[in-house]
C-alpha cells in the first residue's frame, strides 16, 4: 500500500484544514454541509446534532431534545430562501424537520450566521455574496466573544414536526432535487417518500410507501435533477425507483455487490473525466450513447469495493440492442443498469460511505478501515496494443475499440490510513471551501470525513 | 421464557476445567460450594484484574512490543457470561471455548497499524438456537465495552453448528444494527442481565 501522506510529496494527497471543535464526545454517523451556507450539520450517538462552521471551524449551535435515541442521519432542504430547513432520521424510528431563520440573531450581534431580509431582492451571486461576508462578521465577533451566546442557541432552532411511520430505525434521508419530496428510509426494509406541502403549518403528506426490499434499506439518495430515487439496502442490492402515473415503484435492481451496500450517491449531470486533450474530450462528449444514459451511480459495501454503475440508453433497451428479447420489460419505466467498474481497491474492511464530488468530479470512499481514498476518472486513448491487458472499462466489444478510441479509467489519487487515528470513519462529503486560507481567485473545495470518536475532519486535496 | 426453552438438558463442563486466569489461591469459589455453577457467580471474576489491563493498554498502545491482552484474557472476558436461557455461563456450556478465540492485526498489510481484531467463535448449544443472536450480541458488548478502542471485535457463529449461521452474522457484523440493538431497552435488559455474572 504506497501511503501517500507526506506533506513534503509532490504526489497528491490529503492535508487537515481542521478539526471541527468542540467534537460529540461519542459516535459520530455523519456530516451534511449545507447546499447555500458554509456550515456543516453533524449526526451523533448523543441524540443530537451539532451545527458547525465550515469558516472557523467551531460549533455554532446543537439541536437537541427531539429525538430519544441516536441521530443517524440528516440532509438540508435545497432551494429555501432565508431559512435552513433540516430533516433529521433516528434509530428511535421517526424524521425530524427543525426550522431556522437565516436571520437569526442578527439583531443581537451573537454569532448567527443571519442574513438580513433586506438582501432577499438581490440577485443570487449578490446576495450569496453578502451572505458570506455577513457570516464572515458574525464569526469574527463569535471568536471575540468566545463560546458567547451558547446559552440561547435552544432558541434559535424550532423544532417543526416529527414523521412518524417506520417501525424501526431511520437510517437514511433524502431531500428531491426540487425539496419538494422527502425520502426516508428504514431497518423495517421500508422507504417512505414525504410531500413536503409548503403550506406554512409543516404538513408532510405520505405519497409511497415502497416495500420490495429484503432488508435494512441502509440508504437513500435522489438523482441529481430528476425526481428518481436511489437505495441501498442490507439485502446487497441498489434499487432505482420512479413515479409512473401516481404511484412510485421499483424500475430497476442492480445486483452485483457481495454485502451490504452502504451507501449510494449519483454523478452530476455535466461531469467529464479528466483530459488535457481538448479533441479528446470532444470526442467523448459526442457519443450519445453515453449521453443518453445520464447520470451514473457510485456505492460501496461491506465487500470492500467501490462500483459505478450505468443505465443502459432508454432508446436502446426498447428496440432490444442488447439482444434480449423486449418481452422481459412489460412496462415502459423499466431501466437496465450495468455494472460499469469496480474501481481500484483499496479499502481492506468494509466502505461505509462514498461522495461523487458535483464540482469536481472526484470520488472519496472511507470506510472501517480508516482510510480516506480519493480515485480520479482520465480520459485515455485505447489503442490496439494496451486494449487487451489493460482492465475492461466497457461491455463494448474488443472490436470496437479502434485505434484512436477514448475511454474513461478510473486511479487512486491519494490514500491516506488512518485519517482519525484508530476509529473507523462512517461518512465522507465534498463541500465548498469557506476558511480564511482559501484561494479567494477560484471556487475550492474540503472534504468532511465523520468518525466513530466523534471527531470530523476537514481535509484539502493537494495537487 | 423458562417455559419455551429450547435446550432444557445442555452438557455442562466442570467450571475447575475450564481454562482461565482468573482463578488465583484465595480464590472464593470454595466458600460458594464451587462445582458447576460456581463459574456464573460473580465473586469468580475480579473486576480489578479488567480494569488493570485496560489502563495498561491505554497508556501504553504506542509501545507495538507491549501486548498484554491475548486470548486467555479475552476467554475470561466472555466465559463467565451468563446463557440467557439457563444460570450457567458460555464457558461451562462450551459455547465459547479457548481453541476458538484468536487475535489479529486488522490490517495484516500495514505493520505499523495498532488495530487487533478479536475473533470469537460461538458453538450453539443446539443448531436451530434462536437465541444465538443474543449471545453473539453479549459476547460482542462485553468485549466492546472491556477492550480498548483499537481492538475490534468479530464474533460470528462456529461453521457447522447453526442452520442460520450466515444470516446472524451478517447481523453481528453490522455495527448499525449492533448500535441500534445497545439502544433497545428490553434487549439491552437481557444482555445485562447475561453480563451480570462478569463482574
Amino acid at each position: 500500500m504506497a501511503a501517500v501522506d507526506h506533506p513534503a510529496s509532490s504526489l497528491p494527497h490529503l492535508q487537515l484544514l481542521s478539526d471541527l471543535t468542540p467534537p460529540s464526545l461519542e459516535r459520530t454517523w455523519l456530516t451534511a454541509p449545507h447546499p447555500r451556507l458554509p456550515i456543516v450539520a453533524t449526526c451523533s450517538s448523543d441524540k443530537t446534532v451539532r451545527v458547525y462552521s465550515l469558516t472557523n471551524f467551531r460549533l455554532l449551535s446543537t439541536i437537541s431534545g427531539g429525538h430519544k435515541r441516536s441521530v443517524r442521519t440528516a440532509a438540508w432542504k435545497p432551494h429555501v430562501q432565508g431559512e435552513s430547513v433540516l430533516a433529521t432520521g433516528s434509530f428511535d424510528a421517526t424524521a425530524g424537520i427543525w426550522r431556522r431563520w437565516d436571520s437569526y440573531g442578527q439583531t443581537t450581534g451573537d454569532e448567527g450566521w443571519g442574513l438580513g431580509q433586506e438582501i432577499t431582492t438581490k440577485s443570487k451571486s449578490q446576495q450569496e455574496q453578502a451572505q458570506e461576508t455577513d457570516i464572515l462578521r458574525q464569526q469574527q465577533a463569535a471568536d471575540n466573544d468566545n463560546d458567547g451566546g451558547a446559552d440561547d442557541e435552544d432558541e434559535e432552532w424550532r423544532f417543526a414536526v416529527l414523521l412518524d411511520g417506520h417501525d424501526s430505525e431511520v437510517k437514511s434521508v433524502s431531500w428531491s432535487p426540487s425539496g419538494m419530496l422527502l425520502a426516508t428510509c428504514s431497518r423495517d426494509k421500508s422507504i417512505w417518500i414525504w410531500e413536503d406541502l409548503d403550506d406554512g403549518d409543516n404538513n408532510f403528506e405520505t405519497v409511497a410507501v415502497m416495500q420490495e426490499h429484503e432488508g435494512d434499506v441502509k440508504c437513500v439518495a435522489w438523482h441529481p435533477v430528476e425526481e428518481c430515487l436511489a437505495s441501498a439496502s442490507y439485502d446487497d442490492t441498489i434499487r432505482i425507483w420512479r413515479e409512473d402515473l401516481d404511484d412510485w415503484g421499483q424500475v430497476a435492481c442492480l445486483r452485483g455487490h457481495e454485502g451490504t451496500v452502504w451507501f449510494v450517491d449519483w454523478e452530476s449531470v455535466e461531469n467529464a473525466p479528466v483530459c488535457s486533450e481538448e479533441t479528446l474530450l470532444a470526442q467523448w462528449k459526442g457519443d450519445l450513447k453515453r449521453e443518453l444514459s445520464g447520470p451514473r451511480i457510485v456505492s460501496c459495501s461491506d465487500d470492500r469495493t467501490v462500483r459505478v454503475w450505468r443505465r443502459q440508453p432508454k432508446e436502446q433497451a426498447a428496440t432490444g440492442g442488447t439482444g434480449m428479447p423486449s418481452i422481459l420489460r412489460p412496462t415502459g419505466l423499466d431501466e437496465t443498469w450495468e455494472e460499469e467498474t469496480v474501481l481500484p481497491k483499496v479499502h481492506d474492511l468494509a466502505v461505509y460511505a462514498v461522495a461523487w464530488s458535483k464540482r469536481t468530479g472526484l470520488l472519496a470512499s472511507v470506510g472501517a478501515d480508516g482510510r480516506i481514498v480519493i480515485y480520479e476518472e482520465r480520459l485515455v486513448v485505447v489503442d490496439d496494443a494496451s486494449a487487451g491487458e489493460s482492465q475492461p472499462m466497457d461491455t463494448d466489444p474488443p472490436a470496437a475499440a479502434a485505434k484512436g478510441a477514448v475511454r474513461p479509467e478510473w486511479a487512486v489519487l491519494a490514500v491516506l490510513p488512518g485519517a482519525h487515528g484508530i476509529y473507523e470513519i462512517n461518512h465522507v462529503a465534498w463541500a465548498k471551501r469557506a476558511d480564511r486560507g482559501r484561494d479567494v481567485s477560484r471556487e475550492e473545495e474540503v472534504l468532511v470525513t465523520t468518525a466513530d470518536d466523534g471527531s470530523v475532519k476537514v481535509w484539502t486535496v493537494k495537487r | 421464557m423458562e417455559s419455551s426453552m429450547q435446550n432444557s438438558n445442555p452438557t455442562i463442563l466442570n467450571a475447575a476445567d475450564l481454562p482461565t486466569r482468573l482463578r488465583p489461591s484465595s480464590c472464593k469459589a470454595g466458600t460458594y460450594g464451587g462445582g458447576i455453577l460456581a463459574s456464573a457467580l460473580p465473586s469468580l471474576a475480579d473486576p480489578t484484574n479488567f480494569s488493570l489491563s485496560e489502563s495498561e493498554e491505554s497508556d501504553e498502545d504506542v509501545d507495538l512490543m507491549e501486548e498484554p491482552i491475548d486470548e486467555q484474557e479475552i476467554f475470561d472476558l466472555v466465559s463467565t457470561i451468563s446463557d440467557p436461557e439457563h444460570p450457567i455461563s458460555l464457558g461451562a456450556l462450551a459455547v465459547v471455548s479457548l481453541p476458538d478465540i484468536s487475535i489479529k492485526p486488522t490490517l495484516p498489510d500495514v505493520p505499523s497499524s495498532l488495530l487487533r481484531t478479536v475473533s470469537v467463535l460461538i458453538t450453539p448449544t443446539i443448531t436451530h438456537c434462536s437465541l444465538a443472536t443474543v449471545i453473539g450480541l453479549g459476547v460482542r458488548v462485553r468485549l466492546e465495552q472491556s477492550l480498548p478502542p483499537r481492538f475490534r471485535v468479530d464474533v460470528r457463529i462456529k461453521e457447522g453448528t447453526h442452520s442460520t449461521a450466515d444470516e446472524v452474522n451478517k447481523q453481528l457484523a453490522d455495527k448499525e444494527r449492533v448500535a441500534a440493538a445497545l439502544e433497545n431497552g428490553t434487549l439491552m435488559g437481557v444482555i445485562a442481565k447475561m453480563l451480570e455474572t462478569c463482574q
